[in-house]
């Protein structure tokens, strides 16, 4: 049985989680104008509507932009190597977005093939997602397209869904969500994907965004269109920043970096982005894609071919953020209507 | 908690300097349980630390079945190399790996093996080559092809000599034309063409091609008119990297990470691979 | 010696090799002891010492940094000295809008000769730092969001577009009909086009979201590729093209420009903007909106009353700006003024910049850009727009505009002709700031 919750009891609850020493993030508008994902200080910061969806992603609470993998010390006695402490603090993040919450399983996979990265998976265990259901939607949502909706469940330990009178359903969905809210689970998440790639969650009566293309037939095109001047013709625009790959939910590039002195420092690993010039140059200057095309392609290549092909999930959950943050108004979904207007043509 | 990243501590057992700008490392675990249970396949690759400045990447190039050290081989290009080149006997430097495929050397049974080498591509040739000759038997003829654009480009030239004397091995070193010194015993000419004097019988042999891809182009169509399959002929590709297992998204070539599903791969695989390395 | 519970401060000093090192040589020669809470880091020249490396002193604890030099006119590279302070004079504008404590930053001209004013000079420092404290601009309280305001309402965008679309159309249709350019580059619907076929000039556009600094694309060697070209700009961003050509990035007979005399976009530039009309366009297209704006000297209206604040709270929101920052780079890479090969954050040998996007690895890149930029930026605000964690550049860009035109009286991208101030120097440039 789903339970229900009012705007302002829900408000409160997170002002007790933020009370009793716990790391509540949300929506926050940090400025007029620009929306975030940030920890949150008091609960009535916390945007529960008013705007599509936060400039970022969650993925910074369970994957952060710097993390110390470990420490070094250099001394007489030699060199010696720090396990950090392990301060994972307990997370809850309040009013996620279907989109964000449906990264963590895509990007699970990942970071356990073969080998076990613990750094996600500590923190990801260590984070309560309530997501709530999209109302509205604008011209760069896109989630329908790659199997998902507004209300789709997956990653989710609680769905809330607006019922328009100041209340939200709450669909418990794991025992993480269970323990939060007191209550029992309603039900496990539903894998949003069907196996035809159709959504399966219910979209809301506020109606979801249009099913815009097939990301099948984008795989396709990008494994057969590797050489194309296509790519080449439609990044001239693109700038080469990160501002794509760092708002993105599922995008995970990193570099490993050493900071520190001669007598110590650590280790750590920062956020990446194909999209830079430098990112696959190697000592000897050679660069496998010296143009900006070629990494244009590589961003839709890893997101629709070859993720999907090693993990059989796309990677990518059209929450559109590269598209409104891109300084020049690319990202996926402009490139992948290009596509689907070159195939049609 | 699993901590892939963390590399083990070495200690450098030895330096050697081979050119001007390239040395080779070895190294021995200083935790005595590690050293006991590691174990890798020549072809795999390590990431190298020189703390507090950075990782590299680089083939082991030494035999699996050495127990007592790994070595690596690199040149001096940047920031992380130029500190390694400062590291002497004692010093301490980090490991990971091992990673990657390495060579199926299970496979190469009973075949004949063509190694081709250009410059500083010796080394992760050089591992297989010294597990062909520790399990001799197991293997047909040798013959090993390894030019460098100058005499002052050859890497492990006292090896080169020591190899020719082993039964049923040929070597022949060649140097760009230009590249000889007054004394110079080898052939002169580009590995490629020297390869195709050689008059190598291709028909049950693998080959390992390793060095820069205008060798590679070049070498290719001379194997192939030895008689040799494209399935036969192997490389070993090089990508920029960071993590090394398969997370950090940088080093695919097409749809194979070169840390996991490669470095080593065949010329029929790369054929399928779009040009992305 | 002090009391083993008294705050003894760290202070790096950044010397020049021929004057100010040889001086403290002499101090210790002639037996003159001055406190050894100096650390000395010697340099060949003032001219040498990059901002950053004075960031980089605060970084690592420093609670006071000194930078000392030969006197104007002793340089032994003549004139290394006279590029120092000028920048000297921009870098403490920046810091202290920034919000960092300038009284911990010292200039001096100690000449070789002058052992007595080095010691003179530790002496002072030590005691004037003992007495502030331990300095940590770092652990700062970030400034707290402010309660959900509302966005500031903007002059509203110009209406009339239609007019000026077609005669972008039409211009575009006729340089490539004509051969003149292989390439326009312009407003698209969703943003900037290239434009390489006479039949396609129809998917020019101007509206509201007109927005991008279209001069970018002249660093970008995958558009140069593509050969002669026209740009399409309106007056803000004319400007930049005016700062490439006084740095020698383009040839001007290479390029057509497009100039868009425009009302205003409803960005917060266009508030105080008085150079609506392009001035060195091969051909300007007038929107009928067109009108000079507001009074220039409303310009740093927005500056003006954020350094009303005290420094703490300047320093506090800062951080609170620096800390969102991803290190994306879309500020530089969106920047028609930052177009080196390869930036110095991307260099490694050695790390000038922390790549990392903490707190100080930001705080070092914004600071450096922006000195980077002084003199030199245009105001086009591109940065600004483009920041996905929405970071207050033009709140920096706006302070060494400042301070370029109330030291020199310069604005750049005004004239082609001028000199720019970070290159040159002049002998009365101010030092009242230098001891």
């Amino acid at each position: 049985m789903s339970e229900r919750i009012s705007k302002n009891d829900l408000r409160q609850r997170a002002g007790e989680w933020i009370a009793a020493g716990k790391a509540v993030a949300g929506p926050v508008q940090v400025k007029p104008g620009t929306v975030l994902y940030a920890p949150l200080a008091a609960a009535d910061a916390l945007l529960l509507d008013g705007w599509i969806r936060p400039s970022n992603s969650i993925k910074e609470f369970i994957f952060p932009r710097h993390e110390a993998l470990y420490g070094y010390r250099i001394d007489g006695a030699g060199i010696t190597l720090d396990d950090l402490p392990a301060e994972i603090p307990e997370q809850i993040i309040v009013g996620a977005h279907p989109c964000d919450a449906s990264a963590l399983p895509i990007l699970d996979k990942l970071f356990n093939w073969d080998s076990r990265d613990d750094f996600f998976n500590r923190r990801r265990e260590a984070t309560t997602v309530i997501t709530i259901a999209c109302t509205a939607h604008d011209e760069q949502c896109f989630c329908t397209s790659v199997g998902l909706s507004p209300a789709a469940e997956r990653g989710s330990d609680a769905l809330l869904v607006d019922s328009g009178d100041g209340n939200y359903e709450v669909r418990i969905l794991s025992e993480k969500g269970a323990a939060l809210f007191g209550a029992a689970v309603s039900g496990a998440a539903v894998d949003s994907i069907a196996p035809d790639g159709s959504a399966l969650s219910p979209a809301p009566a506020a109606g979801a965004p249009e099913r815009r293309f097939d990301p099948a037939a984008v795989a396709e095109f990008a494994k057969e269109h590797f050489e194309d001047p296509f790519w080449r013709e439609h990044a001239l625009a693109c700038v080469g920043c990160g501002a794509c790959a760092y708002t993105c939910p599922v995008c995970h590039c990193f570099d490993i970096v050493d900071e520190g002195n001669p007598r110590g420092g650590v280790r750590a690993r920062n956020w990446d982005a194909c999209q830079f010039a430098l990112f696959t140059l190697h000592s000897s200057g050679h660069n496998p894609r010296p143009a900006q095309g070629a990494r244009q392609r590589q961003r839709i290549y890893h997101k629709f071919f070859m993720y999907p092909e090693k993990f059989g999930e796309t990677l990518c959950t059209g929450c559109g953020n590269c598209a409104r943050n891109c300084p020049v108004g690319l990202g996926v979904l402009p490139l992948v209507s290009e596509i689907c207007h070159a195939e049609s043509v | 908690m699993q901590n892939p990243y963390k590399p083990d501590l070495m200690e450098i057992i030895g330096v050697r300097q081979h050119t001007a700008d390239v040395k080779s490392v070895r190294l021995r675990f200083k935790d005595a349980e590690r050293a006991k249970e590691f174990d890798f396949r020549v072809g795999q690759f390590g990431i190298f630390s020189a703390f507090g400045w950075g990782e590299s990447t680089f083939n082991i190039c030494s035999s699996s079945t050495w127990r007592d050290h790994i070595e690596f081989c690199f040149r001096k290009v940047g920031r992380v190399t130029d500190a390694l080149w400062e590291a002497g006997e004692g010093d301490t430097l980090g490991f990971r790996g091992p990673y990657g495929n390495g060579y199926p050397m299970d496979e190469w049974r009973g075949k004949d093996l063509i190694f081709l080498g250009g410059g500083i591509a010796m080394p992760p040739i050089r591992c297989a080559i010294w597990y062909a000759l520790e399990n001799r038997a197991d293997y047909g003829e040798i013959t090993i092809v390894y030019g460098a654009r100058t005499v002052g480009d050859l890497v492990y030239r006292d090896e080169l000599e020591q190899w020719a004397g082993h039964p049923r091995v040929r070597v022949v070193q060649c140097v760009d034309p230009g590249g000889e010194t007054p004394d110079w015993k080898g052939e002169i000419g580009f590995v490629p063409t020297v390869f195709e004097r050689a008059q190598v019988a291709a028909g049950n042999a693998v080959a390992l091609v390793i060095g820069p891809p205008i060798m590679i182009k070049n070498t290719i169509p001379v194997l192939e008119r030895l008689g040799a399959k494209m399935s036969d002929v192997y490389t070993s590709l090089e990508n920029r990297m960071k993590c090394g297992i398969g997370k950090c998204g940088r080093c695919n070539a097409g749809p194979a990470y070169v840390c996991k599903e490669g470095p080593v791969f065949t010329f029929e695989n790369l054929r399928s691979m779009p040009m992305d390395y | 010696m002090s009391g083993t519970n008294q705050f003894e401060p760290k202070i790096v000093a950044f010397v020049c090799n021929w004057c100010t090192y040889l001086g403290a040589d002499l101090a210790g020669t002639a037996r003159l002891e001055y406190p050894a809470n100096v650390r000395i880091i010697r340099l060949p020249c003032t001219g040498r010492i990059d901002t950053n490396l004075v960031v980089k002193a605060f970084e690592i604890g420093a609670d006071a940094v000194l930078v000392s030099g030969c006197h104007p006119g002793d340089c032994h590279y003549s004139a290394g000295n006279y590029h120092a302070r000028r920048r000297w004079m921009l870098f403490r504008e920046l810091l202290d809008v920034v919000g960092f404590d300038t009284r911990r930053l010292h200039f001096t001209w100690i000449s070789a000769a002058e052992g007595r004013k080095f010691q003179q000079t530790i002496e002072e420092i030590t005691d004037k730092t003992r007495a502030l404290g331990p300095y940590r601009p770092y652990e700062a309280q970030a400034a707290p969001p402010p309660s959900n305001g509302a966005a500031v309402q903007r002059r509203a965008p110009e209406p009339d577009f239609a007019g000026v679309k077609q005669e972008l159309r039409g211009a575009a249709r006729r340089l490539l009909e004509e051969g003149k350019v292989k390439v326009v580059i312009g407003y698209g619907a969703s943003g900037p086009v290239f434009i390489t076929r006479p039949e396609d000039s129809d998917r020019l556009e101007w509206n509201e979201n007109s927005l991008a600094n279209l001069t970018v694309y002249l660093k970008r060697p995958e558009v140069r590729a593509l050969g002669a070209a026209a740009v399409v700009v309106k007056g803000c961003d004319e400007r930049a093209l005016v700062v490439l050509e006084q740095e020698s990035q383009f040839q001007r007979e290479n390029l057509q420009v497009i100039g868009v005399a425009c009302g205003g976009l409803g960005q917060p530039k266009c508030d105080a903007c008085d150079t609506h009309q392009p001035r060195f366009a091969d051909l300007t297209i007038a929107s009928a909106a067109a009108q000079d704006a507001a009074p220039g000297d409303g310009r740093y209206a927005e500056l003006e009353r954020f350094l009303e604040k005290p420094r703490e709270e300047r320093l506090a929101y800062w951080t609170a700006e620096f800390d969102r920052c991803l290190k994306c780079y879309a500020c530089r890479q969106i920047c028609p003024l930052c177009y080196c090969e390869r930036c110095l954050a991307d260099k490694n040998r050695p790390q000038a910049i922390d790549t990392s996007p903490h707190r100080k690895g930001n705080f070092a890149w914004h600071l450096s850009r922006a000195m980077h930029l002084a003199g030199r930026c245009a105001g086009c605000d591109e940065c600004t727009r483009g920041c996905p964690a929405g970071i207050d550049l033009r709140l920096l860009n706006l302070a060494l505009a400042r301070a370029a035109e109330t030291q020199f009286g310069y604005r750049a991208g005004m004239d082609p002709a001028a000199e720019e101030i970070v290159g040159a120097y002049s002998l009365q440039d101010k030092e009242d700031f230098i001891r």
